[in-house]
């Protein structure tokens, strides 16, 4: 009955919001009703739009992105199947970590993978390892032995100011961690901040506290000189609820489930010349390891990360462009020190060294060809901290050598722009990896389409290496064929759908053999998924919501053990076949916006205990709704807002669960949460950051 | 049992809501051109070029070659202002010989392979050639439209076209368009 009034209350809203949005004062109406509109300065015709003045929607889907092509393009015609998300619905939705802004994304989802981590799955595949490439302005964030990347509570998402996603393969420009997706975050820099932002955000669940945070930036863009100085500090809990582990061990996890981020960003960029520095001291405690809670309680966990780029954009002339770029980083994941009674790998405390130089040149033959060329070397370290015998062949230490070169062509026609890239990675190692890729793209007035196809790899990584088992292990090869066809049905309204095809041969795939207690990375046989993917847009002065569809099957492809679910070929291990998501905002006065957010997923399958001690059962998880809402509030006093929310309202305790079965019982996510944000904007100038 | 079904019949009825929503939102019209703000450009065009001093006498005509949607917004132009003084007259051409004495040429899209034919008509007669099409200033218009990435409207300008057809563009007309050469 709850249920009920939930839905009704959103269908009424959705309709009344017209009254509303009437109410408010269309700024995109065009000022074109007298002759004065001739009368415009040439300064004023520097802002004029071939299709008329802007709406919200064609603001947004206008915008150029260069996540998928390194030349910018707009939304429509970006050789990828793309997702934006803006600062503007990052704030509205009160998002209280990437996992609430990502999972809205079509075909994306999140999953557990080991000691209470949660990664990232994309379209029914579980991506955590390598295969999807976070990136945060321009840094890679996966962590360099695993290529994983942790989420909840974690990255500064009060300091975003634009997501751009690839929902597919990236490799042909990225490499080999973007088999299935890229992730490209932009932090505001000093221009957008110009000023001070400081914001706090506290989160309570039932039981215990869900994150207590507080970011601060500085910024000013000075001429050609500007910086930006970002910082998160805070602590969190992932859940509140009890745990149970295969061995009908439980505990519960308020206050033994530690999300613990300490982040720093600091940007300094004068004309093309550009230094950033960032670290991301990452802390996890858990009571759980492989399989099993941890006979000696919680134990702490690091991942530590430190980060620089120095880059330098030279501008040969109005056509070439130069880009040299020096990255270095230096990761300690994974790193605990605790010994427990089981003999799983005890303590871990690996720290990996990445040194990158990467030259790139962008040439403009003329407005419809660009040409893009490069290459890139780097080398990896590892050196354990405490055993002289880690590494194989009796080492401490480990090393590695990766050369790359990549090109692309851009060709835009009348009737369709035609992209044509492909990378080559040799590794001394694994061997090397060419990955083509084409695409075909354009957008006729209302109607855009795209047709891509794609290769893609996952490059091993050091401790794939390391845990490569008895057979050597091999860089994993993906084919993804994808169709997207838009329509604008309004000037307001976007509708897109898209279909893809994935075929993944020799996964690596993380394997524990709960009874030897031994694990290893094995390239398996094949897998793969098809899907669909729908999106309605609808956005205006009054707000926007977005509804969107995905659904995958495995039903028509190769399937390995590990991720399969006996007696159902459609789907695979924790992710489910069929998720619709409804993201709104609706602006109830100029200062005041109620942003309802919903995520209703369909059955999901995964391991959990059975009634037998040390063997796992498989289960279908029931669908669940998550419904949040959000409301923010600019409060009279120039630059302080103020939001409060309440997320998984229905309380459904959501479970990540494991892609893969490895015996690890699905990790309870957050209970139902209220959420107090509140946000000080102080510029230097004029100018407002909402 | 009986809630499932009626929890199925309300997201029905939200789904039908979110989609009569963007219907319902007003505006029907997609992201269809803006002839206006083509007119908009060529107004400015008119003012920013110099025609040879004996052209600068009586009406300033606009002739249209070919069918294209800017006729109308140039009758609404033509109708409502001046140039310098000047009444501006709307001229609408189906063959390149109803076209000469104009002081614009406006070649709409559908009458873009007629280009060459058309110069070799007029050859340096002081006529400002327009193209709708983009690309046509490469192929000997003055001026052409061009719609960026980003939706940005733009003109390509053929400086030597103009010149070679006794025109001068002002420096501050060149700085908005994109010169070819």
């Amino acid at each position: 009955m709850q249920k009920f009034r939930l839905i009704f209350s959103i269908i009424i809203l959705t309709i009344g919001s017209h009254s509303i949005a009437l109410a408010q004062t269309d700024t995109t109406a065009a000022p074109k009703d007298s002759l004065d509109y001739y009368d415009m300065s040439l300064d004023q015709l520097l802002k004029i739009k071939s299709h008329g003045v802007a709406t919200e929607l064609e603001k947004l889907i206008n915008t150029l992105i260069s996540v998928a092509s390194k030349k910018p393009l707009n939304t429509r015609e970006s050789p990828s199947i793309v997702s934006l998300i803006t600062e503007e619905e990052i704030k509205k939705s009160g998002a209280r970590d990437l996992i609430d802004v990502l999972r809205l994304v079509p075909g994306f989802d999140f999953g557990v993978d080991v000691e209470g981590v949660v990664g990232i799955g994309i379209r029914g595949n579980w991506s955590h390892e390598g295969k999807v490439l976070v990136l945060i302005d321009g840094q890679e964030m996966n962590e360099i032995l695993f290529a994983s990347t942790t989420f909840g509570n974690h990255y500064p998402i009060d300091q975003i100011k634009r997501i751009e996603i690839i929902r597919g393969p990236g490799s042909a420009i990225y490499g080999g961690y973007a088999e299935y997706g890229v992730i490209n975050i932009i932090t505001r820099q000093g221009g957008d901040i110009n000023g001070l932002i400081a914001s706090a955000v506290y989160g309570q669940m039932d039981k215990t506290y869900a994150r207590r945070n507080v970011n601060i930036s500085i910024g000013q863009k000075i001429k050609d000189f500007q910086y930006s100085v970002s910082g998160l500090i805070g602590q969190g809990n992932r859940s509140d609820q009890n745990l149970k582990d295969i061995y009908g061990q439980s505990y519960n996890m308020a206050g033994n489930s530690g999300l613990n981020p300490r982040f720093i960003n600091v940007g300094l960029a004068y004309k093309g010349l550009s230094l950033r520095c960032m670290g991301d001291f990452f802390q996890t405690s858990i009571g759980l390891r492989y399989t099993h809670v941890n006979a000696k309680g919680s134990y702490i966990e690091n991942f530590n990360s430190l980060y620089s780029e120095l880059k330098y954009v030279i501008k040969i002339n109005d056509k070439f462009t130069i880009t040299p770029k020096l990255n270095f980083k230096q990761q300690t994941p994974w790193q605990t020190n605790i010994k427990d009674s089981i003999s799983e790998p005890p303590a871990y405390n690996v720290t990996a060294y990445r040194g990158t130089a990467n030259l790139t040149g962008s040439f403009n033959l003329n407005r419809y060809i660009n040409l893009v060329a490069g290459g890139e070397i780097w080398k990896d370290y590892a050196i354990q901290n405490f055993d002289t015998t880690y590494f194989s062949d009796g080492k401490k230490t480990a090393t590695y050598f990766n050369y790359a070169f990549f090109t692309q062509g851009l060709i835009k026609t009348r009737l369709v722009n035609i992209i044509l890239g492909a990378r080559y990675d040799k590794h001394n190692a694994y061997g090397d990896a060419f990955v083509p890729r084409v695409g075909l793209t354009k957008k006729y007035n209302r109607f855009h389409f795209k047709a891509l196809y794609s290769q893609a790899f996952r490059a091993p990584t050091i401790e794939n290496i390391h845990y490569q088992g008895t057979s050597n292990i091999h860089p994993e090869r993906t084919e993804i064929i994808e169709l997207e066809l838009g329509y604008q049905i309004t000037r307001k309204s976007l509708f897109t759908i898209n279909v893809y095809d994935i075929t993944t041969a020799k996964p690596i795939i993380y394997y524990v053999d709960t009874a030897l207690h031994n694990d290893a990375y094995i390239n398996f046989g094949k897998s793969g998924t098809q899907g669909i993917e729908a999106e309605y847009r609808l956005k205006g002065s009054w707000g926007y919501f977005t509804l969107n569809y995905s659904y995958y099957s495995a039903a028509n492809k190769p399937k390995v053990d590990k991720y399969a679910v006996a007696n159902n070929s459609s789907a695979l291990l924790g992710f489910a076949n069929h998720k619709v998501n409804l993201t709104s905002s609706f602006n109830i006065t100029k200062n005041l916006s109620f942003n309802p957010s919903v995520s209703i997923y369909g059955p999901r399958w995964g391991y959990v205990p059975s009634d037998s001690v040390g063997i796992s059962a498989l289960k279908q998880f029931d669908p669940t709704a998550l419904i949040n809402f959000f409301i923010r509030y600019n409060t009279p006093l120039k630059g302080l807002t103020f939001g409060l929310g309440v997320y998984d309202i229905l309380n459904q305790k959501f479970h990540f669960i494991q892609p893969y079965n490895s015996d690890h019982p699905p990790l309870p996510g957050p209970s139902r949460e209220i959420v107090f944000r509140l946000s000080y904007t102080l510029n230097y100038k004029t100018k407002t950051v909402n | 049992m009986k809630n499932k079904r009626y929890i199925n019949y309300l997201k029905k009825i939200l789904v039908l809501a979110l989609v009569l929503r963007g219907i319902w939102s007003g505006n029907y019209k997609a992201q269809e051109t803006d002839y206006k703000a083509y007119t908009l450009f060529i107004y400015n065009f008119m003012k920013y070029i110099e025609w040879p001093e004996a052209q600068n006498k009586g009406d300033f005509i606009i002739a249209v070659l070919g069918d294209s949607p800017v006729t109308k917004e140039l009758q609404t132009l033509a109708a409502g202002k001046k140039l310098k003084g000047r009444t501006i007259v709307l001229k609408k051409c189906n063959t390149l010989e109803e076209c000469i004495g104009c002081h614009l040429l406006y070649i709409s899209s559908s009458k873009s392979s007629v280009l060459k034919t058309l110069k070799d008509q007029i050859k340096d007669k002081p006529i400002l050639l327009v193209g709708e099409r983009e690309g046509l200033a490469k192929k000997g218009a003055g001026l052409s439209f061009v719609t960026l990435d980003d939706d940005e409207l733009k003109f390509d300008i053929n400086k030597k076209e103009i010149e070679l057809h006794q025109l001068k563009i002002a420096g501050s007309l060149i700085n908005l368009g994109i010169v070819i050469n």
